[in-house]
């Protein structure tokens, strides 16, 4: 009965101590703020150039007024800054040049460990989110939300990103153990996580046959659901059910994750072992 | 006189043939990199099409017209991969010294430095940017005639596009750390602003992209010039731009090297 919640309390402490690194070594780069900030700051400026230019001919589109709009890929720079903020080309390099050997002798989940420190760099991201929530709401004029539930909602969506991303990154980062470079996959993942999540364009724009492929795909939950909810675009009952959803899929990942590594941990050789 | 450059480019061929050699040694590298082209330019492709699903044109440039800005981009950028990818990897060989190594042989250190790598990714780019350009140049009906043009202009947007993300490289030398910060920071902001017509921008906007950063040089000026949204004696300023900046980067490197301090550095 003492032993459990003792190890528990140990696998928390070594979780927090890996976080806490984590944020650590991202917070020692500032000039990455800068530039993470200048970046997302570029993508939505970008965004809202190419809609205002549309909207100005259309008055709307895809049920969205330059209003909507404005406050979308507000949300979509926020969804973003979680999803592609956290630091993988450390674990990945981990995989590529065999030090995942010295993490298996470590009595440490591999898994957990690297979803501590996947958190702690998100953490450690939150600087530049600081810099474009302030000057989005200083300059942008975002909307409200919908409801005081679609705000808590949609609070409780951003948050599970978290959970989600890493479960695709831990997922990607599996495949380093049958390809020597990382680049081709990290770049393939964002790029279609970006498309069918809605970060590049809402989904509501797209075709019906790709928004019905992208509902049952867990990229979504990254940024349409959110703003989904946030705008008012589905109702609580609604919102309640792609939360759920969203956590499915949190836990799915996380499961399909460990699978991976069962199989992909099998192939590990190391000079010569 | 005629030696050096012959050594020059006999030797830079040597060293790109060395990584051609180098990189099919992983076929499962190789098709990883080329399906990642693949995928880029598709949504790239999948994004244009949605928002003309919508629109007719944007800031009055139509399907093709897009069509050809993305294949100039995609094909400079993509020739830039074959031919100089190692320059990304110049702030790392600061940090670690091994900028030494290639100050000793007898070639530019900077073209030892971009000959050292080849973007695997390119071999998809080439190919989905030449099909992108042949596809805009039919619909959008810019003339056969204008082929020559658009050869020079192509050329002169590979230049302009190694330069660029070359001297945005050299900042390695002024600045700690391995990573090439400001020439990560450019290429991003190329390819989300420069993918649209710079119409949509505000004149401050347009004029950096045009005078300061010029990478409207690469894709935006070249198609202005062949869809007649800009005069053909426009023709003049693409050359003369890479010829400016060929000579501004060549010195930007030379004073980077000459603040060069090894190890430690």
């Amino acid at each position: 009965m003492t032993t459990l919640p003792l190890a528990l309390r140990h696998g928390l402490a070594v979780d927090f101590a890996l976080l806490v690194i984590s944020f650590k070594r991202r917070a020692a780069y500032r000039t990455q703020w800068l530039v993470g900030s200048l970046v997302s700051g570029t993508e939505l400026l970008t965004a809202l150039a190419l809609w205002s230019a549309v909207l100005a001919e259309r008055g709307q589109v895809g049920g969205y007024d330059w209003d909507a709009m404005r406050t979308y890929y507000v949300i979509a720079f926020v969804t973003a800054a979680v999803a592609f903020g956290g630091t993988e080309g450390i674990a990945a390099q981990r995989i590529l040049d065999g030090m995942v050997a010295i993490d298996l002798l470590k009595p440490v989940d591999f898994q957990r460990a690297r979803a501590a420190e996947y958190t702690g760099s998100i953490l450690g991201n939150l600087p530049t989110l600081g810099i474009g929530l302030t000057v989005s709401a200083l300059f942008l004029d975002p909307l409200p939300p919908a409801s005081f539930a679609a705000g808590a909602l949609s609070v409780a969506s951003v948050l599970l990103i978290i959970p989600l991303a890493f479960g695709l990154m831990f997922l990607s980062i599996m495949l380093c153990f049958w390809t020597r470079s990382y680049h081709g996959v990290l770049w393939s993942r964002r790029t279609i996580t970006a498309f069918f999540s809605g970060a590049m364009i809402p989904l509501a724009l797209m075709p019906d046959a790709v928004q019905a492929v992208a509902a049952w795909l867990p990229f979504v939950h990254i940024t349409t659901t959110p703003s989904n909810i946030y705008l008012g675009r589905v109702d609580t009952m609604e919102a309640i059910g792609l939360v759920a959803l969203e956590v499915a899929w949190c836990v799915a990942l996380w499961l399909l994750g460990r699978v991976l590594w069962s199989r992909a941990v099998k192939v590990v050789t190391v000079h010569g072992g | 006189m005629a030696v050096r450059p012959r050594h020059m480019a006999s030797t830079y061929a040597r060293l790109i043939w060395a990584q051609f050699r180098a990189i099919t040694e992983y076929p499962a590298d190789f098709w990883t990199m080329a399906a990642t082209g693949l995928i880029l330019q598709a949504v790239q492709i999948a994004f244009i099409a949605v928002v003309f699903a919508n629109v007719t044109s944007l800031g009055g440039w139509g399907f093709h017209a897009m069509l050809m800005l993305m294949g100039f981009m995609v094909i400079a950028d993509a020739v830039t991969e074959v031919g100089w990818d190692g320059i990304w990897t110049v702030g790392q060989r600061i940090i670690t010294g091994d900028i030494d190594y290639k100050i000793t042989r007898p070639m530019p250190v900077m073209m030892q430095v971009g000959a050292s790598a080849i973007g695997m990714q390119a071999a998809a780019n080439l190919t989905t940017g030449s099909i992108m350009i042949a596809v805009g140049w039919t619909g959008a009906g810019v003339s056969a005639a204008l082929i020559p043009a658009a050869l020079l202009l192509l050329a002169c947007a590979v230049v302009v596009q190694l330069t660029v993300i070359t001297a945005l490289c050299c900042t390695a030398f002024w600045m700690k750390g391995p990573s090439v910060t400001f020439a990560f920071l450019g290429a991003q902001i190329q390819e989300n602003a420069t993918r649209f017509p710079l119409q949509i921008y505000p004149r401050f906007v347009r004029g950096a992209l045009t005078w300061v950063v010029p990478f409207a040089f690469v894709n935006f000026v070249p198609v202005s010039i062949l869809t007649g949204e800009l005069p053909l004696w426009w023709l003049a300023f693409p050359p003369l731009m890479a010829a400016v900046l060929l000579v501004a980067t060549t010195l930007i490197a030379r004073a980077g090297i000459a603040r060069y301090e090894s190890a430690g550095h």
